[in-house]
Protein backbone atom coordinates (compact mmCIF):
# COMPACT_ATOMS: atom_id res chain seq x y z
CA UNK A 1 0.00 0.00 0.00
CA UNK A 2 1.21 3.45 -0.79
CA UNK A 3 0.58 6.09 1.87
CA UNK A 4 1.49 9.70 2.24
CA UNK A 5 2.31 9.58 5.93
CA UNK A 6 1.74 13.24 6.65
CA UNK A 7 -1.53 13.73 4.82
CA UNK A 8 -4.29 15.15 6.98
CA UNK A 9 -6.84 12.62 5.90
CA UNK A 10 -7.48 9.48 7.92
CA UNK A 11 -4.11 7.85 8.40
CA UNK A 12 -3.95 4.15 9.18
CA UNK A 13 -0.64 4.62 10.98
CA UNK A 14 -2.00 7.10 13.48
CA UNK A 15 -1.05 10.50 14.65
CA UNK A 16 2.46 9.56 15.75
CA UNK A 17 3.44 8.45 12.25
CA UNK A 18 2.25 11.82 11.00
CA UNK A 19 4.40 13.88 13.32
CA UNK A 20 7.39 11.58 12.84
CA UNK A 21 7.13 12.14 9.08
CA UNK A 22 6.96 15.89 9.65
CA UNK A 23 9.94 15.91 12.05
CA UNK A 24 12.03 13.88 9.63
CA UNK A 25 11.74 16.66 7.08
CA UNK A 26 12.01 19.57 9.49
CA UNK A 27 14.82 22.04 8.87
CA UNK A 28 17.19 22.43 11.81
CA UNK A 29 16.42 26.15 11.98
CA UNK A 30 12.86 25.29 13.03
CA UNK A 31 13.60 22.28 15.25
CA UNK A 32 16.35 23.71 17.41
CA UNK A 33 14.61 26.82 18.80
CA UNK A 34 11.24 25.10 19.23
CA UNK A 35 12.68 22.46 21.55
CA UNK A 36 14.38 25.02 23.80
CA UNK A 37 16.34 23.49 26.67
CA UNK A 38 15.19 19.99 25.71
CA UNK A 39 17.56 20.23 22.76
CA UNK A 40 20.53 20.94 25.03
CA UNK A 41 20.54 18.08 27.55
CA UNK A 42 22.48 14.89 26.95
CA UNK A 43 19.94 12.19 26.12
CA UNK A 44 20.03 8.64 27.39
CA UNK A 45 20.55 6.64 24.25
CA UNK A 46 18.64 3.49 23.62
CA UNK A 47 20.31 3.37 20.25
CA UNK A 48 22.86 6.06 19.50
CA UNK A 49 22.57 7.75 16.09
CA UNK A 50 23.80 5.48 13.33
CA UNK A 51 23.91 6.09 9.61
CA UNK A 52 23.22 3.43 7.04
CA UNK A 53 21.61 2.67 3.73
CA UNK A 54 18.01 1.76 3.10
CA UNK A 55 16.53 0.43 -0.10
CA UNK A 56 13.69 2.58 -1.34
CA UNK A 57 11.01 0.80 -3.31
CA UNK A 58 8.70 2.42 -5.77
CA UNK A 59 5.75 1.47 -7.91
CA UNK A 60 5.48 2.47 -11.56
CA UNK A 61 2.71 5.05 -11.67
CA UNK A 62 2.13 4.56 -7.95
CA UNK A 63 0.12 1.39 -8.55
CA UNK A 64 2.31 -1.09 -10.45
CA UNK A 65 4.58 -3.81 -9.15
CA UNK A 66 7.19 -2.88 -6.54
CA UNK A 67 10.68 -2.32 -7.80
CA UNK A 68 13.88 -1.25 -6.07
CA UNK A 69 14.36 2.41 -6.83
CA UNK A 70 17.71 2.90 -5.15
CA UNK A 71 19.40 3.30 -1.81
CA UNK A 72 19.17 6.34 0.40
CA UNK A 73 21.30 7.37 3.36
CA UNK A 74 19.29 7.24 6.57
CA UNK A 75 20.27 8.16 10.13
CA UNK A 76 18.25 6.68 12.95
CA UNK A 77 18.30 6.77 16.74
CA UNK A 78 16.17 6.01 19.79
CA UNK A 79 16.47 7.76 23.14
CA UNK A 80 14.89 8.48 26.49
CA UNK A 81 14.52 11.98 27.86
CA UNK A 82 17.07 12.68 30.61
CA UNK A 83 14.92 14.16 33.36
CA UNK A 84 12.29 11.47 33.71
CA UNK A 85 12.27 8.25 35.69
CA UNK A 86 13.28 5.15 33.76
CA UNK A 87 9.89 3.44 33.90
CA UNK A 88 7.65 6.19 32.57
CA UNK A 89 10.09 7.98 30.30
CA UNK A 90 8.71 8.09 26.80
CA UNK A 91 10.98 6.71 24.12
CA UNK A 92 11.57 8.91 21.11
CA UNK A 93 12.49 7.36 17.78
CA UNK A 94 13.64 9.08 14.62
CA UNK A 95 14.56 8.00 11.12
CA UNK A 96 15.74 10.91 8.97
CA UNK A 97 17.25 11.16 5.53
CA UNK A 98 20.89 12.17 5.40
CA UNK A 99 23.81 11.92 7.77
CA UNK A 100 22.99 14.52 10.39
CA UNK A 101 23.14 12.88 13.82
CA UNK A 102 21.96 16.12 15.42
CA UNK A 103 18.83 16.17 13.26
CA UNK A 104 18.01 12.56 14.21
CA UNK A 105 18.55 13.38 17.88
CA UNK A 106 16.30 16.46 17.83
CA UNK A 107 13.59 14.67 15.89
CA UNK A 108 13.65 11.84 18.45
CA UNK A 109 13.52 14.33 21.36
CA UNK A 110 10.52 16.00 19.76
CA UNK A 111 8.88 12.61 19.19
CA UNK A 112 9.32 11.74 22.88
CA UNK A 113 7.94 15.12 24.01
CA UNK A 114 4.92 14.87 21.71
CA UNK A 115 3.90 11.61 23.38
CA UNK A 116 3.28 13.56 26.60
CA UNK A 117 -0.29 14.88 26.28
CA UNK A 118 0.49 17.94 28.43
CA UNK A 119 3.40 19.03 26.27
CA UNK A 120 1.76 18.08 23.01
CA UNK A 121 -0.60 21.06 22.92
CA UNK A 122 2.13 23.67 23.25
CA UNK A 123 4.56 21.83 21.01
CA UNK A 124 1.87 21.43 18.39
CA UNK A 125 1.55 25.21 18.24
CA UNK A 126 5.25 26.09 18.38
CA UNK A 127 6.64 23.30 16.20
CA UNK A 128 4.18 21.27 14.16
CA UNK A 129 2.01 24.11 12.84
CA UNK A 130 4.96 26.23 11.63
CA UNK A 131 6.50 23.05 10.27
CA UNK A 132 3.43 22.16 8.23
CA UNK A 133 3.31 25.74 6.91
CA UNK A 134 6.99 25.62 5.99
CA UNK A 135 6.69 22.31 4.16
CA UNK A 136 3.56 23.51 2.35
CA UNK A 137 5.40 26.67 1.24
CA UNK A 138 8.33 24.60 0.06
CA UNK A 139 6.17 22.25 -1.91
CA UNK A 140 4.29 25.23 -3.37
CA UNK A 141 7.56 26.81 -4.50
CA UNK A 142 8.75 23.55 -6.02
CA UNK A 143 5.45 23.14 -7.80
CA UNK A 144 5.64 26.68 -9.19
CA UNK A 145 9.20 26.10 -10.39
CA UNK A 146 8.15 22.92 -12.15
CA UNK A 147 5.09 24.62 -13.65
CA UNK A 148 7.23 27.29 -15.31
CA UNK A 149 8.91 24.67 -17.48
CA UNK A 150 5.76 22.71 -18.23
CA UNK A 151 5.28 21.67 -21.81
CA UNK A 152 1.76 21.12 -23.11
CA UNK A 153 1.29 18.50 -25.77
CA UNK A 154 -1.63 18.85 -28.09
CA UNK A 155 -3.03 16.23 -30.35
CA UNK A 156 -4.53 17.64 -33.50
CA UNK A 157 -7.73 15.81 -34.19
CA UNK A 158 -8.15 14.72 -37.76
CA UNK A 159 -10.89 16.81 -39.24
CA UNK A 160 -11.31 14.84 -42.44
CA UNK A 161 -11.79 11.34 -41.00
CA UNK A 162 -15.00 10.56 -42.84
CA UNK A 163 -13.66 11.88 -46.12
CA UNK A 164 -10.65 9.58 -46.10
CA UNK A 165 -12.89 6.61 -45.56
CA UNK A 166 -14.95 7.65 -48.50
CA UNK A 167 -11.80 7.89 -50.60
CA UNK A 168 -10.77 4.39 -49.62
CA UNK A 169 -14.19 3.13 -50.50
CA UNK A 170 -13.95 4.78 -53.84
CA UNK A 171 -10.46 3.43 -54.62
CA UNK B 1 5.07 -7.79 13.08
CA UNK B 2 3.76 -6.24 16.27
CA UNK B 3 5.22 -2.93 17.32
CA UNK B 4 7.50 -3.40 20.29
CA UNK B 5 6.78 -1.34 23.37
CA UNK B 6 10.10 0.39 23.79
CA UNK B 7 9.40 1.58 27.32
CA UNK B 8 10.62 -1.69 28.78
CA UNK B 9 13.64 -1.95 26.50
CA UNK B 10 17.04 -1.09 27.95
CA UNK B 11 20.08 0.22 26.12
CA UNK B 12 22.60 -2.09 24.50
CA UNK B 13 26.38 -1.80 24.81
CA UNK B 14 27.36 1.83 25.38
CA UNK B 15 30.10 1.43 22.75
CA UNK B 16 28.55 -0.91 20.23
CA UNK B 17 31.66 -2.28 18.56
CA UNK B 18 33.95 -2.36 21.61
CA UNK B 19 31.25 -3.88 23.82
CA UNK B 20 30.31 -6.65 21.42
CA UNK B 21 33.95 -7.37 20.56
CA UNK B 22 34.82 -7.79 24.24
CA UNK B 23 31.94 -10.24 24.70
CA UNK B 24 32.86 -12.06 21.49
CA UNK B 25 36.41 -12.41 22.79
CA UNK B 26 35.04 -13.92 26.00
CA UNK B 27 32.92 -16.36 23.97
CA UNK B 28 35.96 -17.42 21.92
CA UNK B 29 37.93 -17.85 25.12
CA UNK B 30 35.16 -19.98 26.61
CA UNK B 31 34.98 -22.23 23.53
CA UNK B 32 38.74 -22.68 23.32
CA UNK B 33 38.92 -23.71 26.98
CA UNK B 34 35.85 -25.89 27.44
CA UNK B 35 34.72 -26.10 31.03
CA UNK B 36 36.50 -22.98 32.19
CA UNK B 37 34.12 -20.30 33.54
CA UNK B 38 34.76 -16.98 31.80
CA UNK B 39 33.64 -13.67 33.31
CA UNK B 40 31.32 -11.60 31.16
CA UNK B 41 32.22 -7.94 31.45
CA UNK B 42 29.75 -5.64 29.73
CA UNK B 43 27.75 -2.47 30.31
CA UNK B 44 24.49 -3.33 28.57
CA UNK B 45 21.19 -2.66 30.35
CA UNK B 46 20.09 -6.28 30.29
CA UNK B 47 16.42 -7.28 30.50
CA UNK B 48 14.88 -8.37 33.79
CA UNK B 49 14.13 -11.86 32.49
CA UNK B 50 17.09 -14.16 31.96
CA UNK B 51 20.66 -14.07 33.15
CA UNK B 52 22.79 -11.06 32.32
CA UNK B 53 25.64 -13.16 30.93
CA UNK B 54 23.32 -15.00 28.53
CA UNK B 55 21.70 -11.76 27.41
CA UNK B 56 25.04 -10.05 26.74
CA UNK B 57 26.36 -13.09 24.88
CA UNK B 58 23.36 -13.18 22.56
CA UNK B 59 23.42 -9.40 22.14
CA UNK B 60 26.97 -9.69 20.81
CA UNK B 61 26.40 -12.77 18.63
CA UNK B 62 23.04 -12.10 16.97
CA UNK B 63 22.35 -10.06 13.86
CA UNK B 64 19.36 -9.64 11.52
CA UNK B 65 20.20 -12.88 9.67
CA UNK B 66 19.92 -14.99 12.84
CA UNK B 67 16.94 -17.06 13.88
CA UNK B 68 16.50 -17.35 17.64
CA UNK B 69 14.38 -19.74 19.69
CA UNK B 70 13.40 -18.70 23.22
CA UNK B 71 12.18 -20.96 25.99
CA UNK B 72 8.57 -20.28 27.12
CA UNK B 73 9.33 -17.93 30.01
CA UNK B 74 11.54 -15.75 27.80
CA UNK B 75 9.38 -15.81 24.68
CA UNK B 76 6.89 -13.14 25.74
CA UNK B 77 9.21 -11.21 28.03
CA UNK B 78 11.22 -8.03 27.77
CA UNK B 79 14.22 -10.16 26.83
CA UNK B 80 12.58 -11.00 23.50
CA UNK B 81 11.77 -7.35 22.82
CA UNK B 82 15.29 -6.30 23.82
CA UNK B 83 17.01 -8.72 21.43
CA UNK B 84 14.53 -7.94 18.65
CA UNK B 85 15.21 -4.22 19.02
CA UNK B 86 18.99 -4.31 19.28
CA UNK B 87 19.88 -7.26 17.03
CA UNK B 88 16.91 -7.38 14.67
CA UNK B 89 17.02 -11.17 14.93
CA UNK B 90 14.08 -13.34 13.88
CA UNK B 91 12.21 -15.22 16.62
CA UNK B 92 11.09 -18.70 15.61
CA UNK B 93 8.67 -21.08 17.32
CA UNK B 94 10.38 -24.31 16.24
CA UNK B 95 13.73 -25.15 17.86
CA UNK B 96 14.80 -26.95 14.69
CA UNK B 97 14.67 -23.72 12.67
CA UNK B 98 16.82 -21.78 15.10
CA UNK B 99 20.52 -21.00 14.82
CA UNK B 100 20.56 -19.87 18.43
CA UNK B 101 18.48 -20.97 21.38
CA UNK B 102 18.17 -19.44 24.83
CA UNK B 103 16.79 -21.65 27.60
CA UNK B 104 15.90 -19.80 30.81
CA UNK B 105 16.80 -21.15 34.23
CA UNK B 106 13.32 -22.34 35.23
CA UNK B 107 12.39 -23.82 31.88
CA UNK B 108 12.88 -27.36 30.80
CA UNK B 109 15.42 -27.65 28.01
CA UNK B 110 13.99 -29.40 24.97
CA UNK B 111 15.82 -32.56 23.90
CA UNK B 112 18.91 -31.73 21.87
CA UNK B 113 17.53 -33.79 19.02
CA UNK B 114 14.89 -31.05 18.54
CA UNK B 115 17.55 -28.51 17.61
CA UNK B 116 19.12 -28.17 14.19
CA UNK B 117 22.06 -30.60 13.98
CA UNK B 118 23.61 -29.28 10.81
CA UNK B 119 24.61 -31.66 8.06
CA UNK B 120 27.83 -33.49 7.31
CA UNK B 121 28.62 -30.96 4.59
CA UNK B 122 27.52 -27.95 6.66
CA UNK B 123 28.00 -28.78 10.35
CA UNK B 124 28.06 -25.04 11.07
CA UNK B 125 24.32 -24.82 10.44
CA UNK B 126 23.47 -26.39 13.78
CA UNK B 127 21.93 -24.60 16.72
CA UNK B 128 24.08 -22.92 19.36
CA UNK B 129 22.25 -23.35 22.65
CA UNK B 130 22.63 -21.02 25.64
CA UNK B 131 21.46 -22.83 28.75
CA UNK B 132 21.03 -20.93 31.99
CA UNK B 133 22.26 -22.46 35.24
CA UNK B 134 22.56 -20.81 38.62
CA UNK B 135 26.30 -21.35 38.96
CA UNK B 136 29.36 -22.96 37.42
CA UNK B 137 32.50 -23.76 39.38
CA UNK B 138 35.63 -25.39 38.08
CA UNK B 139 36.09 -27.89 40.86
CA UNK B 140 39.49 -28.93 42.15
CA UNK B 141 41.11 -32.31 42.27
CA UNK B 142 38.99 -33.90 45.00
CA UNK B 143 36.24 -36.09 43.68
CA UNK B 144 32.93 -34.33 43.69
CA UNK B 145 30.10 -36.75 42.97
CA UNK B 146 27.91 -34.12 41.34
CA UNK B 147 30.48 -32.63 39.01
CA UNK B 148 30.92 -33.20 35.29
CA UNK B 149 34.16 -34.66 33.93
CA UNK B 150 35.08 -33.02 30.64
CA UNK B 151 37.52 -34.35 28.07
CA UNK B 152 38.30 -33.41 24.52
CA UNK B 153 40.08 -30.81 22.39
CA UNK B 154 41.18 -27.77 24.40
CA UNK B 155 41.47 -29.76 27.63
CA UNK B 156 44.87 -31.08 28.64
CA UNK B 157 43.79 -34.05 30.76
CA UNK B 158 40.50 -33.60 32.42
CA UNK B 159 38.37 -30.74 33.70
CA UNK B 160 35.97 -31.17 36.53
CA UNK B 161 33.03 -28.78 36.43
CA UNK B 162 30.35 -28.39 39.06
CA UNK B 163 27.09 -27.14 37.56
CA UNK B 164 24.57 -25.73 40.02
CA UNK B 165 20.89 -25.22 39.43
CA UNK B 166 20.23 -28.18 37.14
CA UNK B 167 18.07 -30.98 38.49
CA UNK B 168 20.11 -34.24 38.62
CA UNK B 169 17.63 -36.00 36.34
CA UNK B 170 17.76 -33.13 33.82
CA UNK B 171 21.53 -33.17 33.86
CA UNK B 172 21.61 -36.94 33.39
CA UNK B 173 19.23 -36.81 30.40
CA UNK B 174 21.16 -33.93 28.90
CA UNK B 175 24.48 -35.70 29.17
CA UNK B 176 23.08 -38.99 27.88
CA UNK B 177 21.70 -37.22 24.81
CA UNK B 178 25.00 -35.51 24.24
CA UNK B 179 26.92 -38.77 24.49
CA UNK B 180 24.57 -40.29 21.92
CA UNK B 181 24.98 -37.31 19.57
CA UNK B 182 28.74 -37.84 19.54
CA UNK B 183 28.14 -40.71 17.11
CA UNK B 184 26.87 -38.26 14.49
CA UNK B 185 29.93 -35.96 14.63
CA UNK B 186 30.56 -33.48 12.90
CA UNK B 187 26.87 -32.82 13.38
CA UNK B 188 25.85 -31.69 16.85
CA UNK B 189 24.82 -28.82 19.05
CA UNK B 190 27.26 -26.39 20.65
CA UNK B 191 26.38 -25.45 24.18
CA UNK B 192 27.02 -22.47 26.41
CA UNK B 193 26.18 -22.65 30.10
CA UNK B 194 25.38 -19.20 31.46
CA UNK B 195 25.35 -18.32 35.14
CA UNK B 196 24.37 -14.74 36.05
CA UNK B 197 27.95 -13.48 35.64
CA UNK B 198 29.88 -16.17 33.78
CA UNK B 199 29.70 -18.40 30.75
CA UNK B 200 31.15 -21.84 30.08
CA UNK B 201 31.65 -23.09 26.55
CA UNK B 202 30.92 -26.74 25.80
CA UNK B 203 31.52 -27.22 22.05
CA UNK B 204 30.27 -30.42 20.43
CA UNK B 205 33.74 -31.94 20.60
CA UNK B 206 33.77 -31.96 24.41
CA UNK B 207 32.92 -35.33 25.94
CA UNK B 208 31.07 -35.07 29.23
CA UNK B 209 30.61 -37.76 31.85
CA UNK B 210 29.02 -37.57 35.26
CA UNK B 211 31.47 -38.16 38.07
CA UNK B 212 31.36 -41.40 39.99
Amino acid sequence: MFHAFDSHSANPHGERAQWMALLARAPMALLDPALGQHAQGAPRWLRPPETGLMMVQGRAGGTGERFNLGEVTVTRCALRLPAQRHEDAAVGVAYVLGRSHRHAQLAAVADALLQDPALKVSLDATLLVPLRAHLARESEARHARAQSSKVEFFTVARQSGTNSEDEEDGA
Amino acid sequence: MNPVDLKSVGAGFSELSFGSQAVFRAALHALSHPGRPVDMVHDAEVPTQGHAAAAALLLALLDPDCRLWLSPSLAGSDAAAWLRFHCGCVLVAEPAEAQFAWVAAGDEAPPFACFAQGSDSYPDQSTTCVLEVSGVVESTAELDPASWRLQGPGIRDLVSLRVEGLAPSTAATLLAERARDHATFPRGVDLFLASPRQIVGLPRTTRIALEG
